[in-house]
């Protein structure tokens, strides 16, 4: 199994053990990733809302490489996936501007073919359609049974599902929940685990974000979780590294939920070393999470 | 088909304790009967105290929003067969982020407030023509999209903003103000994209998609939203931190290729607000401590020059939408 | 003295209504609105293809009116034609000028389709929401002008003091509370009556109330036989199908593929009036060419780009509802109870015979559509006379020193709503009563009649009645009691379908709509005129009132 790897800026910045701990876990689960390093920022829905067709073309121009190593594109980012495979989405209904956009890529030699698209998955759908459940569940070395994981999405994995491919994939809103039962932890639901974490607007109006953040951790914190698993680290910079803050609007007392990203949860069922998987370079301790492995 | 309505039933007139409660009612139904059809049912032959509004039974009037298995849907469009569980059981609520009145039936005065609040109307300069205005055709078809909101409240109902705030104009709100940002007949253009861009105006939505997804009739209120932010930004409309986070995202990128945590917070506050930055400091030493610190010094792609030339390519020119001549005067 | 009182009231915020309000208003009249749903919940939503104009300057008002005389098969009258058609054109623009959001041709000017019963496209439209779209910008103005709107509120009996209508006794939906509004002039908006058939393509609240409450106030109804069956509904639901697809150059094909209309109407083909597609449909279905009971719809020649772009709406509908993709497939239609040419008997102005009565759109009868209405005049009717009778209304308010009625009008109503409630439940249900009758007036009174039938039907509604008057109601609360209404609403229903089967009984010819195998030529000589139906208790007291002719004499009509 071999992907085109787009990590993301956030993976590269402020989440740097996503980084890390996805380098070490692929490996493992025996895929391999060839990082397009020249790769460009997705605009995480930011650039769209500035321009969208600005947007488009540097998408475009990360597909296009992906598209010259004939692979498949993997992604460690909900928000990546939905910016990616809105821009697919577009490009396809839209060959005057792929035609435009190509002109720019031909400069450095490139170009995307728009009418063919792109394969653009993220981890979580890697793991379930590629790679499939049972292989994992095979591999399991450190069954987390005790362990109380809620899941949570992140907004552009799950929506819209008509962008997603759910016609095609209807599950893919359940496969977070499917992912933590089959490295046997103990799935927890809540009702904000597909809703919004926040983070979009954190600079912008900072009170409503940290509210956000809050009820889902409280609610999760409710329900009994020990931590909560995302594959999108723009959600964990809300969750984890603002908890501190969101504490004040949160439900519940003592509010205290580690964020794990999801490599880091397949590498500790794997049996790999935490540290490894940099699961102490969180804001919110994990040490709630490592004493019940 | 055997279909088992779980209502979430709320009576003022009874006492508190009592007032709200799950109830469940059997029907049969044909297969092709919509959750609506099943209300009705309910409602016309087993208990007529049920209330529930309902006018068109075809998605055009928008009386039926209520919550099916926890989504905002309009009853009339949701078939049985879609949304039953195993054992035919759906779970029908009333519409979130509104007051209930009774059972199904909520308060939309708060939403109608905010649709008031954009000033819903189209404000042309100067008399009218003699005959009708001159418009391209594709500016009127383009507007067909957002003129196809029934004003139900879905998006209301799940919007993730309005949920922790109840001032936010919300997703159908914003959607009808862009019908008039983006009618090249409105001049008003300008004085409207500033009063959005107030506190608990566009800025304030998540982009989380709800509204887009449970839209029943395809209105992608927050894609209208987004092109609210990008006409309030071309017009230079930049003293709100929404605005400035927009720009020096794109300034970032521009420069690196990818994103500068390090610095986006600061350029969102005002590279000359110090006070504004100071509310990212608590943050900063944790994050030091946890490792997670973003490079001050941000890692350039190597094809930057290729980046850039995106942007100079494709960043459109600063400005107000399209007017035709002899229109508003910009 | 009434709590609350206006110089204007309106009942019923569709777009006569709304057009109304505005027009009063426009005048400085304290103008009140009142209706039972939210203003954008009334069933103008539902008129899809467009609305009709002589805006080009090719075409010409005259021949507008002239197709409309022609389709209403020379009952309509020619002064009020003349009125509807020649300010068709100003009204147009005027809501163009409001903001709706018409289709442009690549001029940049207005774009029309071609629409049934007539000789050029003059058909405005907006893809095929176009009374949604109307809708929503006659509410946007609402907004604007700051009209006060009773909404939700329920109007259950107009007030007749010294012979003239002086407001209404309503409910609050909201806290069943009963209120006297007074009011110097009462302009009825109420739509049409579908819901006495089962199925129509009408909405639930199109239960004919302001009908019934002109009735019972004195004010004559006239052409209540005229009931338009729409060529292309759903099997079913009764859901509507814009004739606005056949506009755009859709097919009916019977079952062997053949498009049948080349044997009933060979000029006009799908495009002949919609008594004329009307009735071949059904002629195909029940000579055994149907296909289970249907005839198909088939689109799929104007190809995917122009469905997106001009019939979304019905695409959507024909996925939700029949699921059939029309780009893909053909899609199974049926004639089905559409619209009532008839209604309250109104003057040019709106003005009825009870003084300070007024009444506009579906509700009212001017008549301009006589026996046939042409498609897309409908919309035309709601703001052509919608404005007409808002600034005479006014007017009259104005003019005239009118006392309020007091309060005691409201008694009156919450008794009979107490004698209601205290009935004790008989196993008999409001709903079965109404699908009875939705089911028999489809059954007896539909596209071909006779005169055996007719009586059955009539019989059959006065023996409803006695159901309905005896039946109790099982919801007893204050607050949104939809099963009381219903049970109002029932009422009103009973008295339309009255007047239906008496009118329809009555006139002993075939002409538009009504369609008697018994009788099955027109006759001039006989029967060209208006059938009134005037309330008493024993029924409706039958009148006739002469057409109008202005310019064009009655001929034969071929299509």
């Amino acid at each position: 199994m071999r992907y085109a790897f787009w990590p993301g800026c956030v993976s590269k910045g402020a989440c740097p053990e996503l980084y890390q701990s996805m380098v070490r876990v692929a490996p493992a689960l025996g895929i391999d990733l060839v990082e397009l390093y020249d790769g460009n920022c997705t605009g995480a829905g930011v650039i769209s809302e500035h321009d969208l067709d600005t947007a488009d073309a540097l998408n475009a121009r990360n597909f296009a490489m992906a598209q010259r190593l004939d692979l498949p594109l993997i992604n460690i980012c909900s928000t990546c996936q939905g910016v990616q495979s809105y821009t697919i989405q577009r490009l396809k209904k839209r060959p005057d501007l792929a035609a435009k956009i190509n002109e720019v890529l031909a400069e450095e030699g490139l170009q995307y073919h728009a009418d063919r698209g792109l394969e653009v998955k993220n981890f979580l759908w890697v793991l379930v359609e590629d790679f499939g459940l049972d292989k994992l569940r095979s591999m399991v070395k450190r069954p987390l049974a005790g362990l109380k994981v809620g899941p949570f999405y992140g907004c552009y994995i799950l929506r819209p599902e008509s962008v997603l491919g759910f016609d095609e994939h209807p599950d893919r809103d359940r496969y977070l929940e499917m992912v933590i039962e089959a490295v046997g932890a103990t799935l927890v639901t809540y009702e904000g685990q597909d809703k919004c974490c926040g983070f979009p607007i954190l600079t912008i109006n900072k009170k409503n974000s940290l509210t956000m953040a809050a009820n889902h951790l409280s609610e999760a914190q409710r329900e009994g979780a020990d931590c909560l698993v995302t594959p999108c680290p723009l959600c964990h910079l809300n969750l984890d590294a603002q908890q501190p803050d969101a504490v004040k609007y949160a439900t519940v007392d003592g509010l205290q939920v580690p964020i794990l990203h999801l490599p880091q949860l397949i590498g500790l069922a794997l049996g790999m070393d935490p540290k490894e998987l940099r699961v102490d370079r969180h804001v919110v301790s994990t040490k709630k999470v490592l004493s019940k492995l | 088909m055997e279909v088992r309505l779980k209502v979430k039933r709320y009576d003022p007139e009874a006492p508190p304790e009592q007032a709200t409660r799950y109830q469940e009612y059997t029907v049969d139904m044909p297969e092709n009967a919509t959750v609506l059809d099943s209300l009705i049912e309910v409602r016309e032959y087993h208990d007529g105290s049920l209330a529930l509004r309902c006018s068109c039974r075809s998605a055009i009037c928008g009386s039926c929003n209520c919550r099916i298995n926890g989504r905002a849907r309009l009853a009339c469009k949701t078939q049985i067969s879609s949304v039953a569980g195993e054992n035919g059981e759906i779970v029908v609520e009333p519409a979130g982020n509104m007051p209930v009145i009774k059972d199904l039936v909520v308060d939309m005065a708060p939403f109608w407030s905010k649709v008031r609040a954009v000033k819903p109307w189209l404000q042309p300069e100067g008399p009218p023509p003699e005959r009708e205005y001159l418009v391209p055709a594709e500016s009127m078809t383009a507007l067909a999209e957002v003129m196809n909101c029934i004003m139900c409240g879905a998006c209301v109902s799940d919007c993730t903003s309005l949920e922790v705030d109840k001032s936010f104009l919300g997703p159908a709100a914003l959607a009808k103000a862009y019908r008039f940002v983006g009618d090249p007949r409105d001049d008003a253009t300008l004085a409207r994209l500033r009063e959005l861009s107030e506190p608990s105006g566009m800025w304030d939505c998540t982009r989380c998609n709800m509204c887009v997804q449970v839209c029943p009739k395809d209105v992608k209120p927050m894609e209208q939203i987004l092109k609210l932010r990008s006409e309030a930004v071309h017009a230079g409309i930049k003293d709100n931190n929404g605005s400035r986070h927009t720009l020096a995202f794109v300034e970032l990128v521009d420069a690196n290729g990818r994103l500068d945590e390090f610095r986006l917070p600061v350029y969102t506050e005002g590279k000359f607000n110090f006070i504004g930055q100071l509310s990212y400091l608590p943050s900063a030493p944790r994050m030091l401590r946890a490792g997670k610190m973003p490079p001050v010094f941000p890692h350039k792609i190597s094809g930057i020059r290729h980046v850039k030339r995106i942007f100079k390519r494709f960043e459109k020119k600063p400005g107000l939408p399209f007017r035709p001549a002899g229109k508003g005067g910009h | 003295m009434a709590v609350y009182q206006h110089d204007v009231l309106v009942i019923g915020a569709g777009l006569a209504g709304m057009r109304a309000g505005l027009a009063a208003q426009e005048t400085g009249a304290d103008v009140a609105i009142i209706t039972k749903v939210h203003p954008v919940r009334s069933h103008s939503n539902a008129a899809q293809g467009g609305i009709n104009a002589a805006v080009d300057p090719s075409d010409s008002w005259e021949d507008h009116a002239f197709d409309t005389v022609k389709g209403s098969d020379y009952l309509g009258d020619q002064d009020a034609i003349e009125v509807l058609c020649s300010e068709a054109g100003n009204e147009v623009i005027a809501m163009e000028h409001m903001g709706v959001i018409f289709h442009r041709d690549e001029t940049g000017h207005l774009g029309s389709r071609r629409f049934g019963g007539q000789q050029r496209a003059r058909t405005y439209f907006v893809g095929d929401i176009t009374g949604q779209a109307m809708l929503h910008v006659l509410y946007e103005q609402l907004v604007k002008n700051g009209l006060r709107v009773y909404e939700e509120w329920f109007v259950i009996e107009l007030i007749v003091e010294e012979g003239m209508c002086k407001g209404c006794v309503a409910m609050d939906i909201r806290t069943g509370q009963v209120h006297v509004i007074g009011a110097k002039a009462v302009v009825i908006a109420t739509g049409g009556a579908g819901r006495v058939y089962e199925p129509s393509t009408n909405a639930l609240i199109c239960t004919g109330d302001g009908i019934s409450l002109a009735y019972r106030a004195g004010a004559p109804c006239i052409d209540m036989e005229m009931v338009q069956f729409h060529p292309t509904t759903l099997k079913g639901s009764g859901v509507l199908i814009t004739e606005g697809a056949r506009g755009e150059g859709a097919y009916l094909l019977n079952a062997a593929g053949e498009r049948f209309m080349e044997k009933y109407a060979p000029n006009m083909m799908e495009l002949a009036s919609r008594d004329v597609v009307s009735r071949a449909e059904q002629t195909e279905i029940n000579e055994g060419r149907g296909v289970d009971g249907c005839v198909l719809l088939d689109m799929r020649h104007l190809g995917e780009d122009l469905i997106r772009e001009r019939l979304w709406q019905i695409r959507e509908i024909g996925i939700d509802f029949a699921g059939v993709d029309i780009v893909k497939e053909p899609i199974p239609v049926l004639p089905g109870m559409h619209y009532i040419m008839g209604g309250i008997k109104t003057d040019v102005w709106g003005r009825t015979p009870l003084p300070g009565l007024y009444a506009a759109g579906e509700a009212a009868c001017v008549s301009v559509h006589g026996a046939n209405r042409l498609g897309a005049n409908s919309l035309l009717d709601t703001i052509v006379f919608g404005r007409r009778s808002g600034m005479d209304a006014a007017e009259r308010a104005a003019s005239e020193e009118i006392r309020m009625p007091d309060e005691r009008y409201a008694d009156k109503v919450k008794k009979q709503i107490r004698a209601v409630l205290d009935r004790p439940l008989n196993g008999d249900r409001t709903a079965k009563v109404r699908l009875d009758l939705g089911r028999l007036m489809n059954e007896k009174v539909q596209v071909f009649r006779k005169e055996d039938e007719l009586k059955d039907a009539l019989a059959a509604v006065r023996a409803l009645r006695q159901r309905y008057e005896t039946l109790g109601i099982e919801s007893k609360g204050k607050v949104f009691n939809t099963d009381l209404l219903f049970y109002i609403e029932l009422g009103f229903m009973l008295d339309c379908a009255e007047m239906t089967c008496v009118s329809a009984i009555e006139r002993k010819e075939s002409r538009g709509a009504h369609y008697r195998l018994d009788y099955p030529q027109r006759d001039d000589a006989n029967w060209l005129h208006h059938i009134s139906c005037s309330y008493s208790p024993q029924g409706p007291q039958l009148g006739k009132i002469p057409v109008t002719i202005t310019r064009w004499e009655p001929q034969e009509r071929k299509y």
